[in-house]
């Protein structure tokens, strides 16, 4: 509905329509023409209100029109309203909305001004050498990160509303002249399709970016450090920004991101090749060793060396459980006390790690309740699994499944269910990029980054396991 | 865009297909070539070379696969003759595989527990891989020719140090035709040439593809060559009874040492890569029966060769032995005909064609 020269009607509109008691509607007078200022209390700042709304208002002189009523305020941040619609949207957004008796418009004053988090070091990724910032819940911070990072006119923001009752601010960040433009276009044709009335973290978004919907596996990247996504996106993806969030979301996702840090792009060569097989080799033993450990006990003893068979049968005497048992429920108390240590207070944490992991444990198998060999490589298996913590959710699932069939079938089963992962992971696409490239389909020119961390200078050109333009990274001869 | 590279058909003939030879094969062919097993094994892989010629020249300049071109030469009922054929090629070149590995699985993996159910769901995996394109077979060579590679070198590492190489001295020593014999009972385990008939017009034929091709082929045989004469030095005079050739040939140095079987690592890796192959004939079966009964529902033609498969192996879970008898002994021609003569002649119609086509432009 549009708004008209009578203030009277506006106000009366408005009124109706904003019946809640933060909102506050102030009467002043310009130039003699009665006007309304209508803003949010807690979201506005009220200083610079003062600065540049009412002090201008107060000492407007000469005639009001429609001309100079715009010009009479100095705020770099103002536009004109011509709707009820957009006005309401305006001022839940924080800004403050002057309309005036005989003007067919408002005006929106951006002056939001709410408290912010410190920029910090993420928890989910600290590195010894490198940038320390991390995003926060601020989408103009974050935004502001972006463009202290990258200077570029290339560097598009393009921002989108989302959520019935959240009117959440989602933007569209990437470099234009690198990611292809159907991708951007596809991401954002997706992010327009979703309908919800709340978006309350970026996690809500990536749940509708996702084309498997019943995929255990991550399907969208995401990042709380600015320097990660600045080479993400450098690399041809698009990132998603969601007000309130600090977890920016990229398309394309490749599984071998997640066993890229962001130390290694801040280490030497070599430690960062050494550090990523370690986290590949990590993985195995913490996807495969419970479950390799009590099929070999089960089935295969065959496998296992004779003095270490020894030890085995001499530590599982008189354990009450089955071997696949026993390794299901200390996992299953592994998997409690992680539980538990993340969500207890952190000064009741000590406590828990203390009783868990040394009375817990040590009891169990003085008591025979455990054998100690199934103690250390649920505790091994549980530790390497967090050199990716970004797969852990996955990996812990797939752990106990891989658990279970090996239990049940034995090492021919366990492979086979390996066989299905990997044909599965292997035909699977995110967003027209294979997950698991570039070693299948087998890209060499990508495994600089992949099999292992190459020298900056062999970084010629941008993945070729992405979609995107603009291929070449370092000019030719600079070299 | 087509589904697959000259790469991945490369790295294809080298992650599956020489591993299929090294279970029983070793054993079925010394019982009659003995010291000699080694040739009649490269005489099956010459046969197979002179059939891939052919197949890869008409892969050169193929726009279109190989059912477009069937139809296009022999028209749409002769297309789907030769389909028929090749369904029941297919059908029957899985009976030896699977029924080997069953062998396997239970002798020598599970000597405990000795059941049919833990080798079941090799079936699940081959159900769903029928469901998936040719291109999850370039990407799955993408990964495991270095699988299969890798096995290979650490079995073949660790069997060297109890190998006797004179064993298989003099070359040729049993005849001619022990050789021939050999040959003639291996054919079910070769003819893998017409898997990559059927990859026609679905890869991109790079530069100097058909000499890659020949090299990775090439390879692979020297993989299967080097594998039976390494057997024979281990096993000589008893090789024939060493019908689990895989498990039995490294065991000897790894077994008394601190670390214990080890070398099971090379085999599990060589095992990996083979349950891959072994889904190789379902999948095609299940593309030939969507194709010969135009079947439009995604999931029948899988369920149809998945079930009728594991019934086969059911019903003969008894009879295992005497089946392979039958099928080594009376089908040699029957492969022979359509896994080496039927390809030569149907490529060469193909090349044929598409020469006319390019010249009609």
């Amino acid at each position: 509905m549009k708004l008209s020269k009578n203030l009277d009607e506006n106000f009366s509109l408005l009124k109706k329509a904003l019946v809640s008691d933060d909102i506050t509607f102030l009467d002043l007078e310009i130039a003699k023409s009665k006007g309304v200022l209508v803003f949010i209390n807690d979201l506005v700042n009220k200083d610079t209100l003062g600065e540049l709304v009412l002090r201008p208002a107060n000492s407007f002189k000469g005639k009001l029109s429609e001309k100079t009523f715009f010009s009479a305020f100095l705020s770099p941040e103002k536009k004109k309203i011509l709707n009820l619609g957009e006005l309401i949207s305006d001022l839940l957004l924080g800004n403050a909305i002057l309309i005036v008796d005989g003007i067919s418009f408002g005006l929106s004053f951006g002056l939001k001004h709410f408290e912010k988090r410190a920029i910090t070091e993420p928890p989910t990724s600290t590195v010894i050498k490198g940038p320390r910032e991390g995003f926060v819940e601020s989408l103009s911070v974050n935004v502001s990160m972006m463009r202290r990072k990258l200077k570029s006119t290339n560097l598009i923001f393009e921002n989108l509303t989302i959520g019935e009752y959240s009117a959440t601010t989602v933007s569209v960040c990437y470099i234009k002249g690198i990611a292809s433009k159907k991708l951007v276009e596809k991401v954002k044709e997706q992010i327009k399709k979703i309908k919800i009335d709340a978006v309350l973290d970026s996690s809500y978004i990536s749940k509708f970016l996702n084309q498997h919907r019943f995929s255990l596996f991550k399907q969208i990247g995401n990042t709380e450090k600015p320097d990660i996504l600045a080479g993400k996106i450098l690399e041809g993806r698009v990132a998603i920004f969601v007000d309130g969030s600090p977890i920016a979301l990229t398309v394309p996702y490749l599984l071998i991101e997640d066993f890229q840090s962001a130390s290694d792009y801040y280490n030497s060569s070599y430690s960062a090749t050494v550090s990523r097989y370690i986290r590949v080799i990590s993985v195995a033993l913490a996807l495969f060793l419970p479950a390799l450990f009590v099929s070999a006990e089960l089935f295969h003893l065959q496998l296992i060396p004779l003095s270490f068979l020894m030890t085995i049968v001499n530590s599982i005497k008189g354990i009450p459980l089955s071997p696949s048992y026993e390794m299901f429920f200390t996992l299953l108390i592994f998997e409690i006390l992680n539980e538990a240590s993340v969500r207890m207070p952190k000064y009741v944490g000590m406590v828990v790690s203390i009783v868990g992991g040394l009375v817990l444990g040590e009891t169990a198998v003085n008591a025979g309740i455990i054998s100690a060999p199934t103690l250390m490589i649920v505790a091994l298996s549980g530790i390497c699994l967090y050199t990716v913590p970004e797969l852990e959710q996955t990996f812990s699932i797939l752990r106990i499944v891989f658990l279970l069939i090996a239990g049940t079938l034995g090492i021919y089963g366990l492979m086979i269910a390996v066989a299905l992962l990997v044909v599965y992971l292997t035909s699977f696409e995110s967003y027209g990029s294979p997950l698991c490239a570039p070693f299948s389909p087998l890209i060499i020119e990508d495994n600089k980054d992949g099999l292992y961390k190459g020298f900056i200078q062999e970084f010629e050109f941008r993945p070729k396991s992405l979609n995107n333009k603009n291929k070449r990274r370092i000019k030719k001869g600079e070299l | 865009m087509k589904q697959l590279k000259t790469r991945q058909v490369c790295f294809f003939l080298i992650a599956f297909l020489p591993i299929t030879k090294f279970f029983s094969l070793p054993s079925i062919i010394a019982s009659h070539a003995n010291e000699d097993l080694w040739i009649s094994a490269l005489l099956c892989l010459v046969l197979d070379f002179i059939t891939l010629i052919p197949i890869v020249i008409a892969c050169r300049n193929a726009n279109k696969n190989f059912f477009e071109l069937l139809e296009d030469c022999l028209g749409r009922a002769g297309a789907k003759i030769v389909a028929v054929f090749y369904l029941i090629f297919f059908f029957v070149k899985t009976i030896l595989p699977i029924n080997e590995q069953k062998d396997y699985i239970e002798f020598t993996l599970y000597t405990l527990k000795p059941t049919v159910i833990y080798f079941l769901p090799l079936f699940l995996l081959a159900f769903y891989i029928c469901f998936k394109k040719l291109r999850v077979f370039g990407r799955l060579s993408d990964i495991f020719w270095m699988v299969t590679l890798n096995g290979f070198i650490a079995l073949i590492a660790l069997s060297i140090p109890n190998a006797d190489f004179s064993a298989v001295l003099p070359i040729g020593a049993r005849g001619f035709s022990n050789v021939i014999k050999g040959s003639f009972r291996a054919f079910n385990w070769f003819n893998d040439c017409v898997f990559i008939m059927f990859f026609i017009g679905n890869f991109d034929y790079d530069k100097k593809a058909g000499l890659k091709i020949f090299l990775s082929f090439a390879l692979g045989a020297v993989m299967v060559v080097v594998f039976m004469i390494t057997f024979y030095a281990i096993f000589s005079s008893i090789a024939f009874r060493q019908r689990f050739a895989l498990t039995e040939m490294s065991k000897y140095t790894t077994v008394i040492s601190n670390l214990g079987r080890f070398d099971y690592i090379g085999i599990f890796m060589i095992l990996f890569s083979n349950v891959f192959a072994l889904c190789l004939p379902f999948y095609f079966s299940s593309k030939l029966l969507k194709y010969i009964f135009n079947i439009n529902r995604l999931w029948v033609a899988p369920t149809i060769t998945v079930l009728s498969q594991l019934f086969i192996v059911l019903f003969l879970y008894e009879f295992s032995v005497t089946f392979e008898r039958v099928i080594t002994n009376y089908f040699s021609f029957y492969f022979i005909l359509l896994g080496n003569i039927l390809p030569i002649i149907l490529s060469i119609i193909f090349i044929r064609r598409t020469k006319y086509a390019i010249k009609k432009g």
